[in-house]
């Protein structure tokens, strides 16, 4: 069965990166040793960190980070018809707290490594647009720059601290709209716990979608959809059983306090289902009826798209991470068909 | 149906390796008191190449919030991806929900001369 799989984390190293920064940037790596702020008490606990334990690259490399280990190890045994690589948000420019003038150079840095060293080397592999959302013109300038590169389906927004629907950063939904350019929002490093960290990994982990039911309820009410109404959302890597509930209560809280946000003029749910689509991973161990009740909430069968997160710990096995039996019909549109609809670029 | 799967020689204790019985991919484990032991190399949840984990300790369940007591050093296997925790001294026992295990194999250590040890899966 064709398979899109729309989040697949490519890593580089501040040295690859190197050849596409400019003076002063470079030497800010080079000589004073830049690295990306990091935040979490923790790390990830699994047997390799953030990885798969049987991803890193043979030779030592990081997982992630060798196209043609990626290739033999997920690409061609999964037998992936296109792959949307999301970054490993390490550098994350959207994520800098400050020097938004280095996020943006390392943003355009970013893009032309992967251009040319990934979607110019696999004909299946896709793109997303990194930005220094921060800074919104400087976004926009990037935007326009890469923006209408065939292989870049999406500009990619990372989920920390801030809430995109703002208008402060709107013009780069505008920026998106013209290039046909769908919004991918990635969780970084949101702190969940009333700006704190929890105590532990697992409760983080645990409540990320939390962090993603932010953004789609800020974004929503914000009225970015009726402002923009050519631009669609992916939520990657949040799951999607929470989708159910945020459909009421959004639906609810409107029916009841639209006086607050005029210019919201669809039902929440309605705008969810037209203008967002929310990918798998990480699924929990659903029995075929749970998986078809949480479908029947949500109204629609076109709103999910299968991710595998590679190579992360947490990866989904697209042989092994659905519910056994699903319908055939159900499983395309699942695997490849909500995809290829969602991007214009993969149609 | 009888295998030569490995030799004793092959694995230092809280080592594993993955081979082959019957057609079906299994992971050969050699525990801290030196036995050995042989599971499916298929993880239950999602299929994960067991023998790409690794086999290490955990801490164990108990009654003190905020404790730490790390136990079983090599002899439990934990998955590559997810990290669940199978003891390989208890059947391949997961420790997080103890009604799940992994398949486990009968294995033998050859002690004739002739065929010191080898480790035979039989079934």
């Amino acid at each position: 069965m064709s398979l899109i799989d729309t989040d697949i984390h490519e890593r580089v190293s501040y040295e690859q990166l190197l050849p596409y920064l400019e003076q002063p940037w470079r030497r800010y790596i080079t000589d004073c040793h830049w690295m990306q702020e990091k935040h979490m008490p923790y790390t990830q606990p699994a047997v390799a960190g953030v990885n798969r334990a049987d991803a890193q690259v043979p030779d030592g490399r990081p997982a992630g980070s060798d196209l043609g280990f990626m290739q033999e190890q997920l690409l061609d045994s999964h037998g992936h018809e296109h792959g949307i690589l999301t970054g490993a948000l390490d550098p994350s420019p959207s994520s800098m707290h400050g020097w938004y003038e280095m996020a943006t150079a390392l943003a355009s840095a970013y893009n032309d490594w992967q251009i040319e060293h990934w979607l110019e080397k696999d004909s299946r592999l896709y793109g997303s647009v990194h930005i220094a959302a921060q800074d919104p013109a400087a976004a926009v300038q990037e935007i326009e720059r890469v923006g209408d590169h065939p292989k870049m389906v999406q500009i990619l927004l990372p989920i920390d601290d801030i809430l995109w629907g703002d208008p402060f950063y709107h013009p780069i939904y505008e920026a998106a709209e013209k290039h046909q350019l769908m919004i991918g929002m990635h969780h970084n490093e949101p702190p969940l716990y009333y700006g704190k960290w929890p105590k532990y990994f697992i409760e983080w982990h645990t409540l990320i979608p939390t962090s993603h039911m932010n953004q789609v309820t800020n974004m929503i009410f914000s009225g970015v959809f009726e402002k923009f109404p050519n631009l669609k959302l992916m939520m990657i890597e949040g799951g999607f059983t929470y989708v159910p509930f945020l459909m009421r209560k959004m639906d609810q809280q409107y029916t009841d306090l639209r006086h607050e946000v005029p210019w919201v003029k669809q039902m929440p749910s309605d705008t969810i289902r037209n203008h967002l689509c929310f990918t798998t991973q990480p699924l929990e161990e659903l029995k075929k009826w749970e998986f078809m009740q949480i479908i029947e909430q949500m109204g629609s069968d076109q709103i999910i798209s299968f991710s595998t997160d590679y190579p992360h710990w947490d990866y989904d096995n697209p042989e092994r991470a659905l519910p056994p039996r699903l319908d055939e019909d159900l499983k395309k549109k699942l695997f490849s068909e909500n995809a290829r609809q969602f991007y214009p670029k993969l149609r | 149906m009888e295998k030569v799967v490995a030799h004793t020689d092959d694995l230092a204790p809280g080592e594993m390796m993955e081979a082959e019985f019957d057609g079906r991919p299994v992971v050969i484990c050699r525990a801290s008191d030196g036995e050995f032991h042989a599971f499916t190399n298929i993880c239950p949840h999602q299929g994960a190449p067991l023998s790409k984990g690794k086999l290490c300790g955990a801490p164990e369940a108990t009654d003190q919030i905020g404790t730490y007591n790390y136990k079983n050093e090599g002899n439990i296997l934990r998955c590559p991806w997810h990290g669940r925790e199978f003891n390989i001294k208890d059947h391949g026992r997961m420790l997080a929900n103890e009604r799940q295990k992994l398949r486990e194999y009968k294995l033998s250590v050859e002690e004739l001369s002739v065929a010191d040890g080898n480790i035979i899966m039989y079934k």
